[in-house]
């Protein structure tokens, strides 16, 4: 259908409003990183600094232990996402595929353990963490991280199962493939569009997290995510808010260079013509 | 190749029995199609035959080998799949090769086969395709390269050509027909398109209700259909049905189909007191004949060289099951006839008595 000049207005201009909204912060980051604190407290604020500060990001860089905290939260997140989808992957395809005694309710259950808030779940999380030893490690925060990833990642991988075809698996059974190597040589790499945007989900979750990295890491130093060592940098009388931003920059850095790279994985359309 | 006996084979989901035990010696080479209406049981006994749905009883045997239990994969038989299931993120050579990778095959055998099997279904040209690449043609006569690349002992169909447009149906159904003849191997196919089963099998299965109804050659089928459901579901356009009851005197009986009393052997009514009276539509002739009457149509079809002329069959009309479409229209003549014919024209129809089959009202069973 012929959109109407101005139907098109009305679309490019939403668009263009919402990209503003979401582009927004992302552009402040930048300038706050930029400007000197006298630029930050000058009214009405410029939106863009006159001497952008370019070498805050090399003072932060090496002032802070910020490859530490990335190299942190990164391991964290890795981790969480591995464990987070070895587990969803058995388990969305069970659901998607068995049919079990209850597996709809089992399914509704798994998709209330997401419902619950993070901060409700860190109490018993941290008792059940200490009588085990394991405050202070940064496998505490991998589980952790997992407890809150699973519930989401089943689910949204169970809704992408249900969309590859069975008869892919049973022509991969008839080939010769057994269940499951059926689902590894043929429904995963089916899948790989639908595991990567899991996968990223869970990385995403993972590397924003604060509250289980304060909770159970506040006393590792060593251990420090990257969100967790940005909140150390406020000051108890004064704030470099330029430095924090700075540091907020690199923390960005790599969950855009990974939607990048995941984008083409990200766009459907692996399974056109797969039938009919 | 192989012959295969099902023996008995059932199959419930809890308390519905969806297939009553079926038995069916298929013989070695040959083509046997099975058919029936949604929901019939046809595509549950081929899912078991290929080991994808396991049987709740019963024993399934190709040659002398036992795979009631087996995987699969290791029962030696190859499927072609309705939505085809060809490997998207697969090439073509990929597809048709898999089932031999997974085999264990040496790779330069393995290319050997895909390129003898590539150049008899002409695919040559797509190897290095995906299937998203290619047409629906194309991507069927891939689905099929995979099944016969193996030379497994039969081959196993579940309505390979309907997704197909009705041009290309045709083809393939030629297609697949000729394959057949070359290759010979034992072929069950699964369709519910009776023209299909008429146009391709050795013998054809007529299923409903998970219930064998008859097996038997294409004009067997159509010629001696053992009951009602059977002579409704073969023949396009679908026979015409009648009610009648049976009137007797004097060691005669007779009865009434469209106004003509017809005598009826006694010995064929098998003590019936009310038939269903069957005719097939290119069993009515347009003019006077040995049993005659008046219609006026309420649609005529014209196909060139003939007429579908629809009417009202009166009260003693009997809707076949699958006819949703024709029951509307009512009974229907289909007369080789190329001049002008229109719905405000009163017809007279005429039919030969020997051409009426009759079926028992109750048992629907045909009486013979």
């Amino acid at each position: 259908m012929k959109r109407t000049p101005m139907q098109s207005l009305v679309l490019y201009g939403t668009v263009i409003l919402l990209a503003a909204l979401i582009l927004f912060p992302v552009y402040w980051l930048l300038v706050t990183a930029l400007s000197t604190s006298a630029d930050l407290s000058q009214l009405p604020p410029s939106f863009w600094p006159e001497n952008a500060q370019w070498q805050v990001f090399a003072k932060v860089w090496e002032e802070r232990p910020i490859p530490t905290w990335l190299a942190n939260s990164m391991l964290a997140a890795i981790g969480s996402v591995a464990l987070s989808m070895v587990v969803s992957v058995m388990a969305g395809y069970a659901l998607s595929r068995f049919s079990i005694r209850g597996g709809h309710s089992l399914g509704l259950f798994i998709l209330t353990a997401k419902m619950l808030p993070a901060t409700l779940l860190v109490i018993p999380l941290f008792s059940i963490f200490r009588s085990f030893g394991m405050i202070g490690s940064l496998w505490t925060l991998v589980i952790a991280h997992s407890t809150l990833i699973i519930p989401f990642t089943t689910w949204m991988l169970k809704g992408y199962f249900d969309t590859i075809p069975r008869e892919l698996e049973q022509a991969a059974m008839v080939d010769g493939c057994s269940p499951m190597g059926a689902m590894l040589r043929v429904v995963l790499p089916v899948a790989t569009p639908g595991l990567a945007a899991t996968a990223l989900y869970a990385f995403v979750l993972s590397w924003a997290d604060y509250a289980y990295a304060r909770t159970f890491l506040i006393n590792a130093q060593g251990s420090w995510t990257a969100n967790l060592g940005i909140t150390t940098m406020r000051g108890e009388y004064t704030t470099d808010w330029n430095e924090i931003s700075a540091a907020a920059v690199f923390v960005a850095v790599p969950i855009i260079l990974i939607y990048l790279f995941l984008e083409r994985y990200l766009v459907g359309g692996l399974t056109a013509g797969a039938e009919k | 190749m192989a012959n295969i006996s099902i023996r008995n084979v059932h199959k419930s989901y809890g308390a519905v029995e969806v297939l009553k035990p079926f038995s069916l010696e298929i013989n070695e080479g040959e083509f046997i199609v099975l058919v029936g209406p949604s929901g019939c049981g046809k595509s549950t006994m081929l899912k078991i035959l290929a080991g994808l749905e396991p049987a709740s009883g019963g024993e399934i045997f190709l040659g002398e080998r036992e795979v009631t239990d087996l995987a699969p994969g290791d029962r030696d038989i190859a499927m072609v799949f309705q939505n085809y299931a060809l490997y998207p993120h697969l090439t073509v050579r990929q597809n048709i090769g898999f089932g031999l990778k997974m085999r264990g095959m040496p790779a330069a055998e393995i290319e050997t086969r895909v390129a003898e099997v590539a150049r008899t279904l002409e695919v040559e040209k797509y190897l290095d395709r995906r299937p998203k690449d290619l047409s629906g043609g194309q991507r069927q006569r891939v689905a099929l390269g995979r099944a016969i690349v193996r030379q497994p002992q039969a081959f196993l169909m579940d309505e390979p050509l309907s997704n197909l447009d009705a041009k290309l149906r045709v083809h393939m159904r030629a297609e697949i027909g000729a394959l057949h003849q070359r290759i010979g191997v034992t072929t069950v196919y699964v369709t519910h398109d009776q023209i299909e089963a008429m146009t391709m099998a050795d013998r054809v299965v007529i299923m409903r209700d998970g219930v064998i109804q008859q097996i038997a050659d294409p004009d067997t089928l159509f010629q001696r259909p053992d009951n009602l459901f059977v002579a409704g579901f073969i023949g396009s356009p679908g026979m015409n049905f009648l009610s009648a009851e049976v009137e007797r005197d004097g060691g005669r009986a007779w009865i009434d189909v469209f106004g003509n009393r017809i005598e009826v052997d006694e010995a064929r009514l098998a003590g019936a007191s009310a038939v269903i009276a069957g005719i097939r539509p290119e069993h009515l002739k347009l003019g006077a004949g040995p049993a005659s009457f008046q219609v006026r149509p309420s649609l005529v079809e014209s196909l060139g060289s003939e007429k579908y002329v629809y009417f009202d069959g009166g009260p003693h009309t009997v809707a076949r099951e699958d006819g949703e479409e024709d029951k509307s229209k009512g009974l229907i003549a289909r007369l080789s006839h190329t001049g002008h014919m229109s719905e405000q024209d009163k017809l007279e129809l005429s039919f030969d008595p020997s051409d009426l089959y009759l079926f028992d009202a109750k048992t629907e069973k045909a009486l013979r």
